[in-house]
């Protein structure tokens, strides 16, 4: 079913100041409404995560979230007159979620002081996590005409010592989606799967994190070199196979 | 006064009310004759498929639909259950045949908190509602003197389920349930729209929550 809207009012939306006064308070409404859609649409990610049901890993892990991390915003500019301009901004989010699941994932996590580095003091712990975003998309279904919003990531991982040498590098993805539903704005909906794409992310996190080559390589030495942590605690994933050989774990 | 009110407001939305065309389909093994006693169950969305997502309102309507007819059957929130088992039952990591079920309960905390929430049955529920087809036209228009619409749309939608009954305790699959609605609604509009909504998923609701409801209750 197509539906249009033709009125004088409106048609003037953008740019008839001069009337407002003399129109009466439902079209000043309408205008208002009309003029907010000239906006960016802007979607702040919120939402509760759950904490990992899991027995932590014996590490004590440290984590630092840069500034470009914890500020993560995504601009997607509009490229025509019928698209929007959408800002989703998912940093504050990011921090909240990853705080809950590696603070369940772990038997200590430790917020640093500093960005890991051989002249930075920070506190002591077994390795140091820095997550990156790396990339972010989203669709709506204006765009594929299919009735899902769609958000997916993919991050970057460094872990390093806390005096900032390497221990390892990997690149993982995350995907949310949900479905169209009756009175939900697009901003809700964009927000509901950058949730789900966030909870997505924590999920692939867990279920990888052990079994990828340089973790699995760091904890051997670990446990060589006679450092308390007993083997065997490894998180297993239900219907995932196993990590690549390689340093990326896509999906 | 008030009653009169109430009852033409229910006489207008019977006749308001779109046809629906609905088919179930149903094939169960060890049906418990006895119900499920104080055990819980919980229904789950499947959410797989990259071009649809079974809708969470379908869910919470099934489950809804089974305590609302019989009472003793506590059927537990998808995502209160999901937030209970994180990760376990995301779309990534939830088993997609029961035996893989053994792979998540090697861990202690998940088949301790499997215990403590007694889930007995684990319902998997997957498709979605999608519109057909969709024809005429309609024009709105707003004016210092009122508002009006002026026109007639129509559309199709059609409704397929199928819900997949597991048994916790033996790691089987004991039964498969499928639902089919379609249903044609249509929008008339002489200044004001007359929405007349075949209401295709909650028939496909209502047919598989009686028949996941036989399956469960004693009582039917």
């Amino acid at each position: 079913m197509s539906a249009s809207m033709t009125s004088a009012p409106e048609m003037q939306a953008c740019g008839a100041e001069t009337a407002i006064s003399r129109l009466p308070r439902i079209v000043l409404i309408a205008l208002l409404g009309l003029l907010s859609a000239c906006g960016p649409r802007q979607v702040i990610v919120e939402g509760s995560f759950p904490t990992p049901l899991m027995d932590p890993l014996p590490l004590t892990m440290g984590v630092w979230y840069n500034e470009e991390f914890s500020n993560h915003e995504f601009f997607d500019e509009a490229k025509g007159r019928a698209d929007s301009t959408w800002i989703v901004k998912t940093g504050e989010a990011q921090t909240q979620m990853w705080d809950i699941v590696l603070g369940g994932m772990f038997r200590e996590l430790v917020h640093m002081k500093g960005a890991p580095a051989p002249d930075q003091l920070n506190q002591v712990v077994d390795a140091v996590l820095i997550p990156h975003v790396e990339e972010l998309q989203y669709a709506i279904p204006a765009h594929t005409n299919v009735k899902v919003y769609e958000i997916w990531m993919r991050y970057r991982f460094d872990m390093v010592t806390t005096a900032g040498e390497p221990i390892g590098s990997w690149t993982m993805s995350s995907y949310g989606k949900t479905p169209t539903a009756f009175l939900q704005s697009d901003e809700a909906a964009v927000n509901l799967a950058a949730v789900v794409a966030l909870r997505d992310a924590g999920a692939n996190f867990i279920s990888n994190f052990s079994r990828l080559p340089a973790v699995k390589e760091w904890r051997e030495q670990r446990q060589d070199s006679g450092a308390s942590e007993p083997a065997g605690d490894e998180p297993a994933a239900a219907t995932e196979a196993p990590a690549t050989e390689s340093e990326v774990v896509e999906s | 006064m008030t009653r009169y009110t109430a009852t033409g407001l229910l006489l207008v939305t019977t006749l308001l009310t779109g046809c629906v065309t609905a088919t179930v389909d149903e094939m169960v093994f060890n049906e418990p004759t006895a119900g499920i006693g104080d055990s819980t169950v919980v229904i789950l969305g499947r959410r797989h498929a990259s071009d649809y997502e079974t809708e969470p309102d379908f869910i919470r309507c099934v489950g809804k639909h089974i305590h609302a007819r019989d009472k003793s059957i506590y059927v537990m929130g998808e995502l209160e259950f999901i937030n209970e088992l994180y990760p376990w039952f995301e779309p990534r990591t939830a088993p997609l045949r029961p035996r893989d079920i053994d792979k998540i309960m090697v861990h202690p905390p998940v088949a301790a908190k499997m215990a403590e929430l007694k889930t007995e049955y684990m319902i998997w529920i997957d498709g979605s509602t999608i519109q057909t087809n969709s024809a005429g036209s309609m024009t709105c228009g707003i004016g210092p003197g009122g508002a009006g619409c002026f026109g007639f749309g129509t559309w199709g939608n059609d409704a397929n389920y199928e819900a997949t009954i597991w048994d916790f305790t033996d790691r089987a699959e004991v039964g498969r349930v499928n639902t089919t609605a379609s249903g044609q609604s249509y929008m008339p509009a002489v200044v004001v729209p007359i929405p007349i909504i075949a209401p295709v998923q909650g028939t496909a609701c209502d047919g598989i929550g009686d028949q996941l409801l036989e399956f469960l209750s004693s009582e039917y």
